[in-house]
């Protein structure tokens, strides 16, 4: 659980025209596992939702004002590095055993309905078949379940053991191996 | 199968819901039934039951079809019966407004059309019921919304029953004097059952879901909501099974309605501090139209609950039960079903028009499908004329009331618009309205489900 965290304002870097990525990388390298990291951005860095999904990461970002960015890096309650492990309920076309790593880490708690089924939908787009999504959302996604069946991805989802949020782990077109 | 797919038939249950609000509030403003004519007059009765029937129940029972499955996350037992229950309630209500025209003498009396209504509506009814008790019972445990659905289909089943029972003792068919005696004293149970147990409960059910749903407030569970559960439950048991058992001892049912009217008040203050707490834990702070909608709604519950208790206090109630049966009928369900009908119609129909390219192609979010700032306006009005309504009722002034019915039923029509227009997706820009692979949803039904 992620209960302090470091800040790191990469603003003064960019206006002078610095590049700030070995700055967050040592920053984030120099965490402790119960600590996570706001950063200050003058846009959205998105490239690093990416970056640091890869390392374990999942974020909330919002817009402060003046098109300047916060977003809270924490650890994902799925960290890369270790197995999924069992959901409280496994549903869903296929098993989760011996899928990837998860490419992507999401957390879409505090975002409204439907919005984390189109952010979702749109990931899964952009990532190879066999590539694995992990989510975080604060209810179950009743109306994304069929889409992703529908669409051939396999998934299996649960309420973590705090009852309120959400895990879903989607492999893209895994459905159509699980068949096979 | 795991989720949930679009109810075909909801958009068809809210189109002839809406068709019969429209009809209802035109008949008050032509000043048709109550105030005009007296609360058991036979012309309230076709008021009272086209607003009943054909607007606030079709509502729901259109609207479970696409949530109970939400509530319980599997999907509806059957998406077909409700077309068939459709056209039977349809139909009984046809026939039951036709059967108390007859008790009007505005068509000829005989043969009495009034047990073939009920026949009609127990049919249609206890189709929806079966649709949505099966769709219930497989997913037991029932989390705490579902619940008060279930209370609410309880309440359903003994609304129609004792509605039944009294339309066959208008046509002098009843075979027993215990079913006599229900049909000579049960006419209270019968309301309490119907906008307590059914309409209510339901609402109640329901509104815990959605506005934690779409204000992003932490689902409700633990001693207070389900203590309003219980305590609910057990108004009603009392007002029915307590009623019924004085009823058939031919006792006064007025002790049972005491009993059920204080532990009901005490059910929908605890309810109430529950709705005040979803709104202020909410996460999302900008609140969408519906939801600002829904907390006018639930203050006329509220009014409604604090002017019930005053009202037995002063030992008026029966002299006000017009204007209490108005403010619950149009201010808390009417105006929650309108709120509510406003934001699932756009999501629905989002939902079905947009998921099958969501992610592959750019398309319009959900509120790209109405303009708030436009339907604001209607819905205030609203509001405005059923206060205005209800005090030209409390106060004995029919002209005044009559104005008031006018402006709602303009409102009502401006808001229909607004759901049509949202259906055919008149406010999305044309540039994106549909992309490649989207689906043009029908007016009426939603077909992709079958997808």
């Amino acid at each position: 659980m992620t209960d302090i965290f470091v800040d790191l304002d990469v603003r003064p870097i960019l206006r002078d025209g610095g590049e700030p990525l070995s700055e967050i990388i040592q920053a984030v390298e120099a965490l402790a596992p119960h600590e996570g990291l706001r950063l200050l951005a003058p846009f959205k860095p998105v490239p690093l939702f990416q970056l640091l999904g890869n390392r374990g990461f999942s974020y909330e970002a919002r817009e402060i004002g003046e098109g300047d960015w916060e977003v809270l890096f924490h650890r994902s309650e799925a960290p890369a590095a270790a197995d999924p492990g069992p959901l409280p309920k496994t549903t869903g076309a296929g098993d989760a055993d011996g899928w990837p790593e998860p490419v992507r880490h999401m957390d879409s708690r505090d975002r409204e309905p439907p919005e984390p089924m189109v952010l979702i939908l749109a990931a899964l787009e952009t990532m190879e078949q066999g590539e694995v999504l992990s989510a975080l959302l604060c209810r179950e996604p009743i109306f994304l379940l069929p889409e992703l069946t529908k669409r051939g991805h396999a998934w299996r989802g649960g309420f973590e053991p705090d009852g309120t949020t959400y895990r879903i782990l989607v492999r893209n077109g895994g459905a159509h191996d699980a068949a096979a | 199968m795991t989720g949930v797919s679009l109810s075909r038939w909801t958009m068809s249950y809210f189109a002839v819901a809406l068709a019969a609000l429209v009809l209802g509030e035109a008949l008050m403003l032509a000043g048709y039934g109550f105030p005009a004519a007296p609360v058991r007059a036979p012309q309230t009765l076709v008021l009272v039951h086209l607003i009943a029937i054909g607007w606030l129940s079709l509502l729901l029972c259109g609207a479970l079809f696409q949530f109970v499955p939400v509530l319980v996350a599997r999907n509806l037992h059957s998406d077909t019966l409700p077309l068939p229950a459709l056209v039977l309630l349809v139909a009984g209500l046809g026939l039951l407004l036709c059967g108390f025209l007859q008790l009007a003498g505005t068509i000829a009396p005989t043969p009495s059309l009034l047990p073939y209504a009920a026949t009609a509506l127990a049919a249609g009814f206890a189709i929806v019921l079966y649709n949505l008790g099966r769709t219930l019972w497989a997913a037991r445990p029932l989390p705490l919304p579902a619940r008060f659905v279930a209370v609410g289909l309880a309440g359903l089943a003994a609304t129609v029953t004792l509605g039944a029972i009294f339309s066959f003792a208008f046509a002098a068919l009843l075979p027993s004097e215990a079913l006599a005696a229900i049909a000579a004293s049960g006419l209270p149970l019968h309301i309490i059952a119907g906008l307590g147990g059914w309409l209510t409960f339901v609402a109640m059910g329901v509104g815990y879901r959605l506005l934690a749903m779409f204000m992003l407030a932490p689902e409700l569970d633990g001693l207070r909501p389900r203590t309003a559960l219980w305590l609910g439950a057990g108004a009603l048991a009392v007002a029915i099974v307590g009623g019924l058992a004085l009823a058939l001892l031919d006792i006064s049912v007025f002790p049972a309605l005491l009993a059920s009217a204080v532990l009901g008040t005490v059910s929908l203050a605890l309810y109430g501090a529950d709705i005040v707490y979803l709104y202020r834990a909410r996460k999302r702070r900008i609140i969408e139209l519906n939801s600002q909608m829904a907390a006018l709604a639930l203050l006329s519950l509220a009014t409604a609950a604090v002017l019930d208790a005053v009202l037995l206090a002063l030992g008026l109630f029966f002299d006000q039960i017009g204007t209490l049966v108005f403010l619950l009928a149009f201010g808390w369900l009417g105006g929650l079903g309108l709120a509510k009908l406003y934001k699932i119609v756009a999501f629905l129909t989002w939902l079905e028009c947009y998921g099958p390219v969501l992610g592959k192609q750019p398309t319009p979010r959900v509120q790209d499908l109405v303009v708030e700032a436009r339907a604001r306006k209607w819905f205030l009005l609203y509001y405005a004329a059923v206060w205005s309504g209800s005090v030209a009722l409390a106060i004995a002034q029919p002209l005044l009331f009559r104005l008031a019915a006018g402006a709602m039923l303009v409102a009502t029509i401006a808001i229909a618009a607004q759901l049509v227009r949202t259906r055919l997706l008149s406010d999305v820009a044309a540039g994106n309205r549909l992309p490649k692979g989207a689906h043009r949803p029908h007016l009426l039904i939603s077909l992709a489900a079958t997808g």
